[in-house]
C-alpha cells in the first residue's frame, strides 16, 4: 500500500481539526439566553450564577446611569415579557449605539445579588431604523 | 422613471423564466435558435434590472419618501453620495443590487461564449437564469419589494445609520456582492459539465479567470469590511467572528480551496468529483452568506435585516440546490473517476490536498460555530453560543499550518519529492525561521503564537524570495537581460504562477499583521486640557499625548465635537491626532469617530470615549473641556492593509487579460484532454 502514509496524514489532519473544534467548544461555549430563561435557569440550578452567560434583551427606558465614561448601570428587560428584568453593571466603554430601548446582547455573569456583571455589551444596531411607520404616523 | 423601474422588476421575472425554459428545452433538443433566444433574455433581464436600479437611485436622489425603502435609509440631510449608495444600504435594495450584478456577470459570460463552448451554454444560461429568477421571486413575493409604498408621504426619511456613512462601508458590500455573484459563473459551468457529461477539465479552464475574479472581489470585500470595522466601529479591532463576518469568510475559504484543487485536476487529472463538489459548495455558501446577512436568522451585532420570512424561502432554495448538486454529481459518478492516484505523502498533490482539507476544516469549524446557537436550540432547546475565543482557538493553529503551506506548496515536487528536492528547498528557509525566532527572543519577544507566526512568515518569505531570485537569474542568464528586466519578463511570461506567489507574499504580510494583535496595549483616562496620557509601545517607545481641548461645529447632517491631541514619541513631537463625537440629526446618540495615526510599525488609535459637558463645549466654555479618552497602541495593523494591497496586485497580475503565459496558449491550441494525456 503505497498510499498508506498519505491516508494516515489525511486522517491525522481530520483528527486534529476535530480535536481543536471539540476542545475549543469546551472552553468557549456560553449559554445564550433571554432574561426569562436566565431567571428560570438560576431558579433551577444555583451554579448558573457562577458561569458566563450571554443574554439578549432590551434596555429599560430611563434606567441608564453613568459614573464617568467607564462605569455604567442600566436595566435589561425581556423582549417579550415586561416582568423579567435585572440590573446590569458594566465597567468599560459602551458602544456608540447604546441608548434607551435599544436591543442589547450582554455577556458576563449573573451574580447572586441579582446584578448582572457584564464584560461585553453589544448593541444590535440598525433595528430602530426599521421602526414601523404606522407608529410614527400615529 | 421610478414607476418604469418598478415595472421592469415585474417584467424581469417572466423574461427570466421564459429564458430558463428555452435554454433547457433548446439544449435538450439541440435547437440553436431556442438557445439563442434564451441568451437574449439574459441581456434583456440585465437591461430591465438596470432600469430597476436606476429607479431606486432616482427615488433616493429625488427624496421620494413615500417608498418605504427610501424612507428607511435616507433623509434630506444626507449627502448625495450616500443617497446613490442607498441602493445597497438595506435588505431590499441590496437584493436588487445582488441580482443586478448576477445579471451583469451572466451577460458577460454569455457574450464571451457567443461562439465558444456552445455545448455548455444552454445549461449555463439555464442555471444562471434560475438563480436570477429565484432572487426576483423573493423580491416580488416575500414582502421585500423595494418599491413598496407607505400609506402616506412622510416629510423626511429616517436617515441612514451613521455607522454606514463611511467610505469603506459604501464599497464593502458591493465588493463582496461582486465576489458572490461572479462565482455563479464557474458554478453554472460546473453544472453544465455535469449535465452535458463533458467532465474533463475544460470547464475549469473556461472558468479559471472567473474563479480568480470572484476570489479577488471576495478577498477585497473582506478586507474592506475589516478596514471599516477598524475605522468606524471604534474598538480598535478589525475582526470579531461575528456571524455576518463569518458568512463572508466561508465562501472565501472554500473558493481558496477550489482555486488550488483545480490545479491538481489540470496537471494530474485527479479530484474531479472533489472540484465539482467544491464549486457547488462555494456557490451554496455565497447564497448562504447573502441570506445570513440579509435575513436576520442569526443574531448578529450588525444584522441589518429583520424580515424572517425570507429566511425560510432562502433555506428552501439552499436545500433544493444542494440536493440538485448532489444528485447531478452522483449521476455522473463514473465519469468523475481520477485518472491517477497520489504517489507520495511528500508531493505537491498532497500539499494541495492538505491545503484543501485544512481550508475545509476551518470552514467547517466556522460554520459550526456560527450555526451552533441554532443547532443547540433545535436539538437541546437552549441556545448555546461560542464566542471569538472558540474561533481563535481553532483557526489560529489551522491558519499557521496554511501559512506554512503557502511556502511549501509552490516548491515541493509533483508526484514524489526526493530527499534532494526537500533539502534544496527547505534547509535555508528553516534556518531563516530559526534565526527569526532567536532574533525576536533576544529582542525580548515572548508568546508562542506570535513567535510561531513570525517564524513561519520568515520561512515562507525565504522560499518565495528564492523562487523569484532563481527564476530571474536563470532568465537573465539565458536571455542576456538585466536583472530588473528579467524579473518583469519572468512574471509576464507566467503570470498565473508568479501572480499567485505575489498573493502568497501578501498573505504572509497579513499574518504578520494579525500576530501584532498579541501586543496590544490600552489606556483609559479622563483628562482636562493640558493633561498628558502616556502609552508605552511594545517596541519600547513611549508616546505622550497632550490634550489640547475640544471644539464643536455644526453641519446640516450633524453636530460634531472634535478633541485635539498633540502627540510626541520619546520626546519628539510627531503631530496631532483628532478624535470626534458626532450627533447626527437623525439619531439622538453620539457616535464616535476615532483618530488614528498610522505608521508601518504601529498605529496609535485614539477614541474620544466621553465628553463631560456637550452643551458647555458648544458654547466654548473653558470649564467644559473635560473628556475621556481611550488610547490604544496597535502594532503591525498597517501590515494587514499593505498585505491586502499586495494580494490585490498579485491577483490582478494573474487576472490581467491577454495571454497568461505559455500554459494558457497551449490550452487554447489543444483540447484539454489531449493536453492532459501529454503531461
Amino acid at each position: 500500500m503505497k498510499n498508506s502514509r498519505f491516508y494516515i496524514g489525511l486522517v491525522g489532519v481530520a483528527m486534529v481539526v476535530t480535536f481543536l473544534i471539540w476542545t475549543g467548544f469546551d472552553k468557549a461555549m456560553v449559554y445564550y439566553l433571554t432574561p426569562v430563561e436566565l431567571m428560570a435557569k438560576v431558579a433551577e440550578d444555583d451554579t448558573f450564577h457562577d458561569i458566563g452567560v450571554k443574554v439578549s434583551g432590551r434596555v429599560v427606558k430611563g434606567s441608564y446611569q453613568a459614573e464617568g465614561a467607564f462605569e455604567h448601570h442600566f436595566s435589561v428587560v425581556d423582549l417579550a415579557r415586561e416582568d423579567a428584568s435585572f440590573r446590569v453593571e458594566y465597567r468599560d466603554i459602551l458602544p456608540d449605539t447604546f441608548s434607551d430601548e435599544t436591543e442589547v446582547v450582554i455577556e458576563g455573569r449573573f451574580r447572586r445579588d441579582g446584578v448582572f456583571e457584564a464584560t461585553t455589551v453589544l448593541t444590535k444596531c440598525g433595528s430602530r431604523y426599521e421602526a414601523m411607520p404606522e407608529e410614527m404616523a400615529g | 422613471m421610478i414607476l418604469l423601474g418598478e415595472f421592469a422588476l415585474w417584467v424581469a421575472l417572466p423574461v427570466s423564466i421564459w429564458g430558463i425554459v428555452l435554454a433547457f428545452v433548446g439544449g435538450h433538443r439541440k435547437r440553436g435558435d431556442l438557445v439563442l433566444s434564451a441568451e437574449r433574455s439574459v441581456y434583456a433581464v440585465f437591461f430591465l434590472l438596470c432600469l430597476t436600479s436606476l429607479g431606486i437611485i432616482l427615488a433616493f436622489v429625488g427624496e421620494h419618501y413615500e417608498y418605504r425603502y427610501v424612507w428607511g435609509y435616507s433623509s434630506r440631510e444626507l449627502e448625495t453620495y450616500f443617497k446613490v449608495t442607498g441602493l445597497w444600504a438595506g435588505q431590499r435594495g441590496s437584493l436588487v443590487f445582488w441580482v443586478l450584478l448576477l445579471a451583469l456577470f451572466s451577460s458577460i459570460a454569455v457574450f464571451q461564449n457567443r461562439r465558444r463552448n456552445r455545448e455548455f451554454m444552454p445549461s449555463v444560461v439555464g442555471v444562471l437564469l434560475t438563480i436570477t429568477a429565484f432572487f426576483l421571486g423573493v423580491l416580488l413575493f416575500a414582502d421585500v419589494n423595494p418599491f413598496e409604498r407607505l400609506p402616506f408621504t412622510p416629510a423626511n426619511g429616517q436617515g441612514l445609520n451613521p455607522q454606514l456613512q463611511n467610505y469603506w462601508m459604501t464599497i464593502h458590500p458591493p465588493t463582496l456582492y461582486l465576489g458572490f455573484t461572479s462565482f455563479s459563473v464557474p458554478f453554472a459551468f460546473g453544472v453544465a459539465a455535469l449535465i452535458t457529461g463533458k467532465t474533463d477539465s475544460r470547464w475549469l479552464v473556461v472558468t479559471r479567470r472567473w474563479t480568480l475574479l470572484s476570489w479577488f472581489f471576495l478577498t477585497n470585500g473582506i478586507i474592506f469590511g475589516m478596514r471599516w470595522a477598524y475605522e468606524e466601529l471604534g474598538w480598535g479591532g478589525y475582526w470579531f467572528w461575528d456571524p455576518v463576518e463569518n458568512a463572508s469568510l466561508l465562501p472565501w475559504l472554500t473558493a481558496t480551496a477550489f482555486l488550488h484543487s483545480v490545479m491538481i485536476q489540470e496537471h494530474r487529472g485527479m479530484l474531479k468529483m472533489w472540484n465539482l463538489s467544491l464549486v457547488s459548495l462555494t456557490f451554496l455558501l455565497t447564497i448562504f452568506a447573502t441570506f445570513l446577512t440579509r435575513s436576520g436568522l442569526i443574531e448578529s451585532v450588525h444584522s441589518f435585516a429583520q424580515n424572517t420570512r425570507i429566511a425560510y424561502i432562502f433555506l428552501a432554495f439552499l436545500g433544493v440546490a444542494t440536493m440538485a448538486c448532489l444528485l447531478l454529481i452522483l449521476w455522473r459518478k463514473d465519469d468523475l473517476r481520477a485518472e491517477r492516484t497520489i504517489e507520495s505523502f511528500l508531493s505537491r498533490e498532497s500539499a494541495f490536498l492538505m491545503n484543501n482539507l485544512i481550508l475545509l476544516g476551518s470552514a467547517f469549524a466556522v460554520l459550526w460555530g456560527t450555526l451552533f446557537p441554532l443547532i443547540s436550540e433545535g436539538v437541546a432547546g437552549t441556545k448555546v453560543a461560542v464566542g471569538p475565543a472558540f474561533f481563535n482557538r481553532v483557526n489560529i493553529p489551522i491558519g499557521l499550518v496554511l501559512l506554512a503551506l503557502t511556502g511549501i506548496g509552490p516548491v515541493i515536487a509533483w508526484r514524489k519529492a526526493t530527499r534532494r528536492n526537500l533539502e534544496r528547498n527547505f534547509v535555508s528557509p528553516l534556518l531563516m525561521a530559526a534565526a527569526v525566532v532567536a532574533g525576536l527572543m533576544i529582542a525580548g519577544m515572548r508568546g508562542f503564537y506570535a513567535l510561531a507566526t513570525f517564524a513561519i512568515c520568515g520561512f515562507v518569505l525565504t522560499i518565495l524570495a528564492t523562487e523569484f531570485w532563481k527564476g530571474t537569474r536563470a532568465r537573465a542568464r539565458i536571455e542576456g537581460e538585466g536583472l530588473g528586466r528579467a524579473f518583469l519578463h519572468l512574471i509576464a511570461r507566467n503570470r498565473r504562477r508568479w501572480g499567485g506567489y505575489i498573493v502568497h507574499v501578501g498573505i504572509v504580510l497579513m499574518f504578520a499583521g494579525f500576530a501584532g494583535a498579541s501586543f496590544h496595549t490600552e489606556i483609559d483616562r479622563s483628562v482636562e486640557p493640558g493633561d498628558q496620557i502616556r502609552a508605552a509601545s511594545p517596541y519600547g517607545h513611549e508616546y505622550v499625548l497632550t490634550y489640547q481641548g475640544l471644539s464643536s461645529s455644526r453641519t446640516p447632517n450633524m453636530w460634531q465635537w472634535v478633541a485635539l491631541m498633540d502627540v510626541s514619541r520619546d520626546g519628539r513631537r510627531l503631530g496631532t491626532i483628532t478624535a470626534e463625537q458626532r450627533i447626527y440629526s437623525t439619531a439622538d446618540q453620539p457616535i464616535r469617530e476615532v483618530g488614528i495615526r498610522s505608521t508601518p510599525l504601529e498605529d496609535v488609535y485614539v477614541i474620544l470615549a466621553g465628553v463631560e459637558d456637550f452643551e458647555g463645549a458648544v458654547l466654548n466654555e473653558s470649564s467644559a473641556q473635560g473628556a475621556v479618552f481611550q488610547v490604544l497602541v496597535r502594532p503591525l495593523v498597517g501590515w494587514i492593509w499593505y498585505g491586502g494591497l499586495v494580494i490585490t496586485l498579485g491577483s490582478l497580475i494573474a487576472l490581467w487579460p491577454g495571454a497568461g503565459g505559455p500554459a494558457r496558449r497551449k490550452v487554447q491550441a489543444t483540447p484539454a484532454s489531449a493536453r492532459l494525456a501529454k503531461v
